[in-house]
């Protein structure tokens, strides 16, 4: 420390007026009581949000009628209606399509990782973008997009068939592959966005020692690096399975016209066609809840176990892969990825969003801004994205503050009892969302709370899904926060809630607002927790978009979905200008 | 007044780190605790702090009883009036220096912290920093603003815990001066915890050694220096030789028999297991052979240089003699396999207790 040598000898005169010293201030920051409150009110918040839809679910799956009718009786009926063949048929499919989805997403979503971050492809940078773009890009919105280009009478078969004369072969969105492809381009930005920070982590230097004993970058690639990101690679597949098993938007809008329903569909078919079986279907959501959240136990104990495994922290600079003869497919398939995944999907949905009758060809087509000049006149389409900015502002912002709570319980603190919380915070994000709205609905049926039929709970909806998003942003910070920037606000005379509010909320800013970040765009794009407890004066932008669809009004709906990418673009680039701590994510 | 230890017990699940330990630090004081890691130095600075619950035993601090499990009491941290130095500094990165060092004041509802944030500053010489981020600052001079942060407040008690471990060594030599200059004129009584013993010879007025979470022996620095309870002590500080002697027909003698003169004071008449401590310094090896003898208080015996480490000022040899390996100093260059004579007097060839009912650990504690 060049810097301070030669700093002039210490002087010791006391100055004039020797400061006092007031007592240990009081009130309510001072006193001890504040956190501990705080803590029996976060618990009991929890408790109730994971655990009211858990027990009216299984209270529910033994009743015979609909929620709230008072003429229901017990039954086993519907544990044993599990064993149909209907319901089997369906268990069948589901896990079809969910291993199918798992195992290719899983592929591409690696091989484009291990591409962006350990070869010389030439733009890391743009393709990163993209792939975090379509992560953000909804899922419902993209099946309607390919639907509209890839069902009998869409683009590619009246491409086929009027424009080259092509009889023998045509396309069908509406099938098992049909739905294992949207979601395969659904799911590659997740699996990409996890397993790039395992493999950027990595120390290089087990690659290096296998290149200097004479490993191919190919048999490196086989015998190093792979088998080092295998808890990774198995962590991220689980996550994604679960992604597949709940999906709803692309199921419900591609799998119900083709006939093939996987269960979170059949729940929905359950409890919104006659005959309704709210009973059977809350059977069926216990089922899968019990698939997903296997998976997510399995999923909490591999990244336990290889934690210390990949990541040293060390993440020193490596000698890239050079691509070499592989240069120019891999360019050809990344541009695809972007092409079919992000880029046609938007201009489909714009092209149809300005035409009257849908027509393949633009040519034929007569333009019009009536879909976007009728969301001017419909009340029910504003309220609906009034809705949306409430729920999603003002949720994620409750989300997080909740979230960051609870972290900062189980991670710092550690009272009696923060297993447990922690327990219940991860509950519900084993539980599908359709799921979750189907408790919801028998709980609050049920429960004398004048809760149904408002913004609240849609709220409460979301908060409880997405809760976990939360924690674990800032779960991660507090674990990184040096235990000491705490203790020495406390030894300086500051009370534990003073040093929380002084000390650690500006330390974790960055990962508070990455959090609201993150809420805010899950809250803004969620279906599948809403579908089954909207009413018409809480529906949500994306509930609209989905009913025009389903009222065949591709035009309309395109509009929507076109106006609600715009909106989440200027809020992205709004929050991201914002609040800076966001970024990182 | 100052600070009363009285039973310290402190335990993790079922391990006791602690083992009920009892000491003063009289006001005005300044006792380190020294000790290898994993002692429960730390842990015992912690409880005193109110950052770790002791599970039984009562510290008083000035007076007060700030933490006595057996009646329920325990004062939570900040309403202990302290300042603390932590080994990582804990400098808060998002507050500029001064924010730092006025956070004790401003916490306390003081509005006007200009004067006392200035002193502060002014005692550990960083005034002209006082507008930057820690971030901007060098090691030395984040553990500076530490210190200040701790006495902004004036504080009645001072917490030291590792502080110079994360400086080099040449900057760990001037602060150790400031630290103490501060401590003295601020007449606080200070805790200090290190496991380095020259930073524990150099500062204190009065040193606790520790060794498995029991106090081993307590005194000031000459003391420990010269009359360690046990080997665990002696080798802990400062550089000793050991040599194994038994009594022979005519008094204490080396392993091969050579006849050697000890410290009386130091026999206890009890022969098991003695060892005799005698400091490298202590020896004054000279080159030639002048024959043995023992009288008069002195030793002088003859030795041959088996190894040599060249360390400046002077050199470090190691010397076989009558069976044993000593380590000797010289300025005298003596070649390797050559003879040379050693010379010390009986009252620097102490016996000491070769060990202690816990001191288990003995291989890593030099």
């Amino acid at each position: 420390m060049p810097g301070d040598r030669g700093k002039p000898e210490m002087s010791l005169a006391f100055p004039v007026r020797v400061p006092g010293r007031p007592a240990a201030a009081r009130g309510w920051f001072g006193t001890g009581g504040v956190l501990r409150v705080g803590y029996v009110g976060v618990f009991a918040i929890v408790a109730l949000l994971a655990l009211i839809p858990v027990a009216a679910l299984v209270l529910g799956s033994f009743r015979d009628s609909a929620p709230g009718m008072p003429d229901g009786s017990w039954t086993l009926s519907n544990w044993a209606g599990l064993a149909s063949p209907g319901v089997i048929d369906t268990l069948t499919t589901t896990l079809i399509v969910a291993g199918l989805t798992t195992a290719f997403a899983m592929v591409f979503g690696t091989a484009m990782a291990l591409v962006i971050h350990r070869t010389d492809f030439r733009w890391p940078g743009a393709m990163t973008g993209l792939l975090a773009l379509s992560f953000y890009f909804p899922s419902f919105i993209l099946a309607m997009a390919w639907i509209v280009i890839g069902s009998p009478g869409g683009l590619i078969n009246n491409l086929l068939q009027d424009a080259l004369g092509i009889e023998w072969f045509s396309v069908d969105i509406y099938s098992v592959s049909g739905i294992v492809f949207v979601m395969v381009l659904h799911q590659i930005p997740f699996v990409y966005l996890t397993m790039r920070g395992p493999i950027m982590g990595m120390d290089p230097s087990y690659e290096e020692a296998s290149r200097s004993a004479g490993a191919s970058p190919l048999a490196m690639l086989r015998r190093v690096t792979l088998p080092m990101l295998s808890y990774a690679l198995a962590s991220s597949a689980l996550l994604c399975l679960v992604m597949a098993l709940e999906q709803f938007g692309i199921p419900v809008l591609i799998g119900v016209p083709g006939r093939v329903t996987v269960l979170a569909t059949q729940i929905y078919l359950l409890c919104r066609f006659p005959p309704t079986a709210y009973g059977l279907a809350a059977a069926v959501g216990l089922t899968l809840a019990f698939l997903t959240g296997l998976a997510i136990m399995l999923q909490r104990r591999l990244a336990k176990g290889g934690r210390s495994v990949v990541t040293t922290g060390k993440a020193g600079r490596i000698t890239p892969i050079p691509l070499g003869a592989w240069r120019w497919p891999v360019n050809l398939l990344f541009g695809f990825y972007a092409i079919i995944a992000l880029v046609l999907p938007s201009l489909i949905l714009l092209y149809t969003s300005l035409i009257k009758f849908f027509t393949a060809n633009p040519f034929d087509a007569a333009f019009t801004w009536r879909n976007y000049t009728y969301v001017w006149h419909s009340e029910d389409t504003q309220r609906a994205i009034v809705n949306t900015l409430i729920v999603s502002g003002g949720g994620a912002l409750v989300g997080v503050l909740l979230g960051a709570a609870c972290s900062y319980f189980t991670v710092r603190l550690k009272p009696t009892g923060w297993r447990v919380l922690d327990l219940m915070v991860m509950l519900p994000f084993g539980i599908p969302g359709i799921v979750l709205g189907l408790g919801l609905l028998w709980a609050y049926a049920y429960l004398p709370l004048p809760l149904y039929g408002t913004l609240t709970l849609i709220v409460l909806a979301y908060v409880t899904r997405f809760l976990p998003y939360a924690t674990e942003t800032a779960g991660a910070r507090f674990v990184q926060l040096d235990r000491s920037l705490e203790e020495a606000a406390w030894t300086a005379g500051a009370s534990k809630q003073m040093g929380v509010w002084r000390i650690v909320m500006p330390l974790s800013l960055p990962s508070l607002q990455s959090g609201y970040f993150l809420l805010f765009m899950a809250f803004f794009r969620e279906i599948s927790a809403t579908i089954l407890i909207f009413t018409a004066a809480t529906s949500v932008l994306s509930v609209s978009i989905w009913s025009s669809f389903e009222q065949a009004n591709w035009g309309l709906a395109s509009a929507l979905s076109i106006l609600a990418m715009v909106m989440m673009v200027a809020v992205m680039s709004l929050l991201l200008w914002a609040m800076p701590g966001a970024r990182t994510r | 007044m100052g600070i009363s230890v009285r039973g310290l017990v402190k335990s993790y699940s079922a391990v006791n780190v602690i083992h009920s330990i009892s000491f003063d630090v009289a006001d005005g004081e300044f006792v380190t605790l020294l000790g290898p890691s994993g002692c429960g130095k730390t842990t015992t600075l912690r409880c005193i702090a109110g950052l770790d619950t002791p599970n039984a035993g009562t510290i008083a601090i000035n007076g007060r009883v700030v933490s006595d499990p057996a009646r329920k009491l325990f004062v939570a941290p900040h309403e202990r009036d302290l300042g603390m130095v932590f080994q990582s500094y804990a400098i808060w990165p998002h507050l500029t220096v001064a924010q730092n060092v006025a956070f004790p004041l401003t916490v306390r509802g003081e509005r006007d912290t200009r004067d006392a944030v200035a002193w502060a500053l002014d005692v550990v010489g960083l005034t002209k920093l006082s507008d930057r981020r820690p971030s901007e600052l060098s090691g030395g001079q984040q553990q500076r603003v530490a210190l200040a942060r701790a006495i902004a407040a004036r504080p009645q008690l001072l917490l030291f815990d590792e502080p110079l471990s994360n400086l080099d060594a040449r900057l760990r030599d001037r602060t150790r001066l400031e630290i103490s200059r501060i401590q003295k004129e601020l007449k606080v009584p200070a805790l200090y915890v290190t496991h380095d013993q020259t930073e524990a010879l150099s500062m204190s007025d009065r040193v606790i050694v520790m060794e498995a979470g029991h106090v081993v022996q307590e005194g000031t620095p000459e003391d420990l220096y010269h009359r360690p309870v046990n080997r665990f002590v002696a080798d802990f500080i400062g550089s000793a030789n050991f040599l194994d002697v038994r009594r022979g027909p005519s008094g204490w003698q080396l392993p091969d028999g050579t006849p050697i003169l000890v410290d009386p004071a130091s026999d206890t008449g009890d022969d098991s297991g003695s060892v005799a401590l005698l400091r490298p310094e202590a020896i004054r090896l000279e080159p030639g052979v002048h024959g043995d003898l023992t009288a008069a208080g002195f030793n002088r015996l003859t030795g041959r240089v088996v190894g040599s480490m060249y360390l400046g000022p002077h050199a470090e040899y190691i010397v076989e003699v009558g069976g044993l390996q000593l380590r000797a100093f010289s300025r005298a260059a003596l070649p390797r396999g050559s003879h040379a004579t050693l010379v010390f007097t009986a009252l620097d060839c102490r016996l000491v207790a070769s060990g202690t009912p816990h001191s288990r650990s003995l291989a890593h504690a030099g």
